[in-house]
């Protein structure tokens, strides 16, 4: 469904990304764990033509699409939704207007058809009633949920998510994980989650990539990488465990 | 050195995305009713300040002519002299000074907003043209609201010089507004409205330009005001120079064809 043979990206005299070689198969959720700037973002952008590969190509069913024109984007843009770090809605419309924005421009649809797609992706994110409300009016959280609903009204065979939990709170960001797990499995679409956040990803991926200084360090089924001997991987895992371990102590309330 | 370059560098990639929004305005022009929402926010925004700048500047010009012209018995022509000298040079370059201050840096901190909170991305990946959907209605907006605002500023300007050039100089109203039309020659109007529309263009392409193209964060927005308000007065004072170089040569080449 979506393959990268040797991607390689430069910043000027920096390489982001080092000859990515990833295959993900249909229907698969593969998360992508690695610390700030190894190049997780900059891989998301490459596959929808927001930013241009030096070298390497990029399979999106069975078409090559690194060398592709804006133009020629645009139908690999309906095939691959992308879902921002930031909300990114548009302050001057409607909750309505910005999850109709991208059937507007991507279809030719009715009013009716429309009305009823938005509707429907709201109710897959569970909202309810805020359709005339504007972005400021809703929390953030809510807003990063109306920010899935526009990219899953697009119906698109490819989610692509660049951090969808930062800065949401524990309960928000299970919310969000939950939904992810649920919109790719009721849609069947193919998931690729850029993340930090490793329990997560050990819950809901089928298979973990692990990426340092822009290259795959290791990946493999959450079970696999459980029992990985990359250090950046044990680092993940024991942070993980921390976090899990500070939880059910607070849950306990043998912490503070 | 580095600075130089940095430059040159800037001003090339202004032109060449002042080359990209002509391009979309001709080949696929943005909705009207994005540039009338733009027309009328720019308009409402600097009205109140182009106005009452417009007043004083007509006034400073009434008082500063009155002291000239009186010598001479001239002081009826007063009111030509002073329209004449606003409409040329001052009310122009007012008018860009005020929408630089106010539109230029508003524009470039909302699209320098927009860029890094990853509107202008999201509205790429759902399938529209940040040039045509964001850039040009604001463009157009800018540039069709520099003329409005230069009409107010300069109606503005002759009732502050009626107003000053009365009590100031005790000058007839009538007279005053009577010997407009005798000074003020169509060279005159010509060179107000080219100089308008360049440095309507010049600030549009700017903040647009700067704002479009910020990085780094909250701060990255910061720095892409600041540049635009550096930036933009200063190309205004430039093309004011290069306007008047070019525009004094083209009226001297009118007058040898016609005379």
């Amino acid at each position: 469904m979506l393959e990268y043979r040797n991607l390689v990206k430069k910043f000027g005299e920096r390489t982001i990304l080092k000859g990515i070689n990833l295959k993900i198969n249909q229907g698969e959720i593969v998360f992508i764990l690695g610390t700030s700037g190894t190049g997780k973002s900059v891989l998301l952008k490459n596959t929808v033509g927001l930013l241009k590969p030096d070298a390497g190509e990029i399979w999106i069913d069975g078409e090559e699409v690194a060398g592709f024109s804006e133009f020629e984007f645009l139908k690999i843009r309906k095939k691959c939704g992308m879902v921002f770090q930031h909300p990114a809605l548009f302050d001057s419309l409607t909750i309505y207007e910005n999850i109709a924005f991208g059937l507007r421009k991507h279809f030719s649809l009715s009013e009716s058809e429309i009305s009823s797609r938005v509707n429907r992706a709201l109710k897959l994110v569970n909202i309810h009633d805020i359709n005339d409300k504007r972005p400021a009016e809703i929390s953030y959280g809510m807003q990063k949920r109306v920010s899935l609903a526009r990219t899953v009204a697009l119906e698109p065979k490819v989610l692509l998510f660049d951090e969808p939990t930062t800065g949401l709170d524990p309960v928000t960001t299970n919310a969000i994980n939950e939904l992810i797990k649920d919109l790719s499995r009721t849609l069947k679409t193919t998931s690729l989650v850029v993340s930090h956040d490793m329990p997560c990803a050990l819950s809901i991926a089928d298979r973990i990539v692990v990426f340092d200084q822009g290259q795959i360090v290791d990946q493999g089924t959450p079970q696999e990488l459980l029992n990985s001997k990359v250090k950046l991987v044990q680092e993940f895992l024991a942070e993980a465990k921390e976090m899990l371990d500070h939880d059910s102590n607070v849950i306990r309330g043998t912490t503070s | 050195m580095k600075a130089i370059f940095f430059f040159f560098d800037d001003f090339g990639s202004s032109i060449i995305f002042l080359k990209d929004i002509l391009k979309t305005m001709i080949f696929r022009p943005c909705s009207r009713r994005l540039v009338f929402e733009q027309i009328w926010q720019v308009t409402i925004q600097s009205l109140p300040t182009t106005a009452m700048a417009g007043f004083f500047v007509g006034a400073i010009m009434t008082v500063q002519f009155a002291m000239q012209v009186s010598e001479f018995g001239a002081l009826p022509y007063l009111g030509g002299l002073a329209t004449s000298g606003t409409i040329r040079e001052i009310g122009p370059l007012l008018i860009a000074f005020m929408l630089s201050g106010k539109v230029g840096a508003y524009t470039s901190a909302e699209l320098g907003t927009m860029r890094v909170t990853e509107q202008i991305d999201a509205i790429r990946c759902l399938g529209a043209d940040p040039i045509q959907e964001i850039i040009l209605p604001r463009f157009i907006g800018i540039i069709i609201s520099s003329f409005f605002l230069l009409t107010i500023g300069l109606i503005m300007s002759v009732v502050g010089g009626v107003i000053l050039g009365y009590f100031f100089s005790g000058i007839n109203p009538e007279e005053y507004v009577r010997h407009i039309p005798t000074i003020l020659a169509w060279p005159s109007l010509l060179s107000g409205l080219i100089k308008c529309l360049t440095f309507a263009v010049v600030l549009a392409t700017i903040c647009t330009y700067k704002g479009y193209f910020t990085t780094g964060g909250a701060k990255g927005v910061g720095r892409s005001v600041v540049s635009t308000a550096v930036t933009t007065m200063m190309s205004i004072v430039v093309a004011d120079w290069g306007t008047s170089f070019v525009g004094e040569i083209i009226i001297n080449m009118c007058k040898d064809y016609f005379l």
